[in-house]
């Protein structure tokens, strides 16, 4: 069953668009991968879904039903953006960031605590740095802290904005498995990357170029594909 | 010089409650509130209408007082903040001052514009405490202002407090996780008109005040306390209000009624602002950039 069907979506930046009908589809539960150069369209996209853009035209469904409303309205539903570049809160420390992350579901304190306990399990270094201000870590574990902080609020779909970013092959390599490890735990997940190597454990993958979906595919059958090869591994 | 002194740091706590304003509001959204001044004159000219005019219970005075200033507040946000959230801060500058304006002009519309007196809540002569005679109003002050520091200790500790931080930190996050901006925006606003009315209503008691008093006599100290406290901290700016308004009654003191120089007050808070950006130019409080 899609939990997200996305069908010929127009958006972009004033006057200048940038999507130029995206269409996809995500099945609950996959870990899709959403492929791109730079300036393809994929963090445009992920806005989109997320509410920060506004689309102009174009559908977007979740679970079955239009989706519309703010960006808040947005995570209640279960739609949750890890957006590039981290953005975590600088000056706050790590428990502070991840208590804001479950901003949508702060009336309920239960929730909210099994959440920490699962994030500093699967993340055990953002347990350790707990009382640390979030400016002072490093870019990993931003990164980790801007994941940790998106599974607060029990999403249903997870969108991670080129968490690969800046990052060492070992540590990607490292928050890669913890993407995978949050997708067996059952929440379905849309990676952007630009790194062809997140492939191999995507169970969906889409190409983006200038704006549009142009290959859609299993991650294997993706990453035979002579034209990703060609562009993103330079063979 | 206890006298001075005494006086120096009631004044000071005004400049400061009203710093504390401003730099709520820098913080949240970059903008310098130049109607800061005037949340303190509608909270005070409202009191004086209840109070005096109407003859109501004191207390009624207060609240209405104060539901006056806040009121301002969240039509200033709507009806000038919000649409001008992406214009130029210049252009918000100006609109804020014309707030300030427009406000001076409408209470001088609805009244006269002459000298008032409003009473203080405690009448009756001061309290002999070290040689300096401290009046009641000051004896509140003191009060208020420690509820309100424990209150704001209180308040940035709960979900709301850490996601108006959260907001001035970095907005697009903020929206990330599921913050209305919109309700962060409404909120600081409440909140810096509320320390502004606080402020006004604690002023006005203590001499002659005409419309304006607050925004003429009161904004750009309390301007020159935030920046003292770095701009971006809220106990920064409130002990620059402190120092600011030391500082001026000791130049009255030894400057102008020893030495008998002009303008003593004034020079002293420049001399102080000086000293303080050549050394720390982050201000007292702030983070290096």
């Amino acid at each position: 069953m899609a939990l997200l069907e996305v069908e010929n979506l127009r958006a972009g930046y004033g006057s200048v668009p940038v999507l130029h009908g995206v269409s996809l589809s995500v099945d609950e539960g996959a870990n899709a991968v959403l492929l791109g150069l730079n300036g393809a369209g994929k963090s445009t996209t992920l806005m989109t879904l997320a509410g920060l853009l506004p689309a102009t035209s174009g559908e977007i469904r979740y679970d079955g039903k239009p989706l519309t409303g703010s960006p808040g309205a947005r995570v209640r539903a279960g739609i949750v953006l890890v957006p590039e570049g981290r953005h975590v809160f600088p000056a706050l420390t790590v428990k502070q960031n991840l208590r804001l992350g479950a901003w949508t579901i702060r009336r309920d304190a239960r929730r909210a605590h099994r959440n920490l306990l699962e994030v500093y399990q699967i993340f055990p270094r953002l347990q350790e740095r707990a009382d640390q201000t979030a400016g002072t870590l490093s870019g990993g574990e931003q990164q980790m802290l801007a994941i940790g902080r998106g599974m607060m609020s029990s999403p249903r779909l997870l969108l991670i904005d080129e968490a690969s970013l800046g990052l060492s092959p070992k540590l990607t390599e490292q928050v890669f498995a913890a993407v995978q490890l949050i997708n067996e735990r059952g929440v379905t997940v849309l990676m952007v990357e630009q790194n062809a190597g997140v492939l191999a454990q995507a169970d969906t993958a889409f190409v983006m170029q200038q704006g549009r979906v142009t290959i859609t595919g299993s991650g294997s059958e993706t990453l035979a594909d002579d034209v990703v090869r060609a562009a993103y591994l330079g063979v | 010089m206890g006298a001075f002194l005494a006086l120096g740091l009631f004044q000071g706590a005004v400049y400061g409650l009203l710093a504390v304003g401003i730099v709520l509001v820098y913080k949240a959204k970059r903008v310098f509130n130049f109607a800061q001044g005037e949340f303190g004159g509608v909270a005070a000219f409202t009191a004086f209408a209840i109070v005096v005019g109407a003859g109501l219970p004191y207390w009624v005075g207060v609240v209405g007082g104060l539901a006056a200033a806040v009121a301002m507040g969240l039509i200033v946000e709507r009806v000038i903040v919000r649409p001008l959230e992406s214009s130029s801060r210049t252009i918000m500058l100006v609109a804020l001052v014309g707030v300030a304006l427009f406000t001076i002009a409408i209470i001088v519309l609805l009244g006269q514009p002459i000298p008032r007196v409003m009473p203080p809540l405690i009448a009756g002569g001061g309290v002999n405490i070290l040689g300096a005679g401290i009046l009641p109003q000051q004896l509140i002050l003191m009060a208020v202002l420690a509820v309100l520091a424990a209150a704001m200790a209180w308040f940035f500790k709960t979900d709301m407090g850490l996601a108006v931080l959260a907001s001035s930190q970095d907005t697009r996050a903020a929206q990330v996780v599921g913050i209305s901006p919109v309700a962060v925006s409404r909120l600081v606003w409440g909140m810096a008109a509320l320390l502004g009315g606080i402020a006004g209503l604690l002023y006005a008691p203590v001499g002659i005040f005409t419309p304006g008093f607050m925004t003429l006599t009161m904004l750009v100290p309390a301007f020159a306390a935030a920046v003292l406290g770095g701009m971006t901290s809220l106990p920064g700016a409130f002990i620059g209000g402190l120092a600011i308004g030391v500082v001026q009654n000791l130049g009255i003191y030894y400057l102008g009624q020893q030495l008998k120089v002009p303008g003593a007050a004034e020079l002293g808070v420049f001399a102080l602002l000086m000293l303080v950006l050549l050394i720390r130019p982050q201000g007292l409080l702030g983070k290096e950039a």
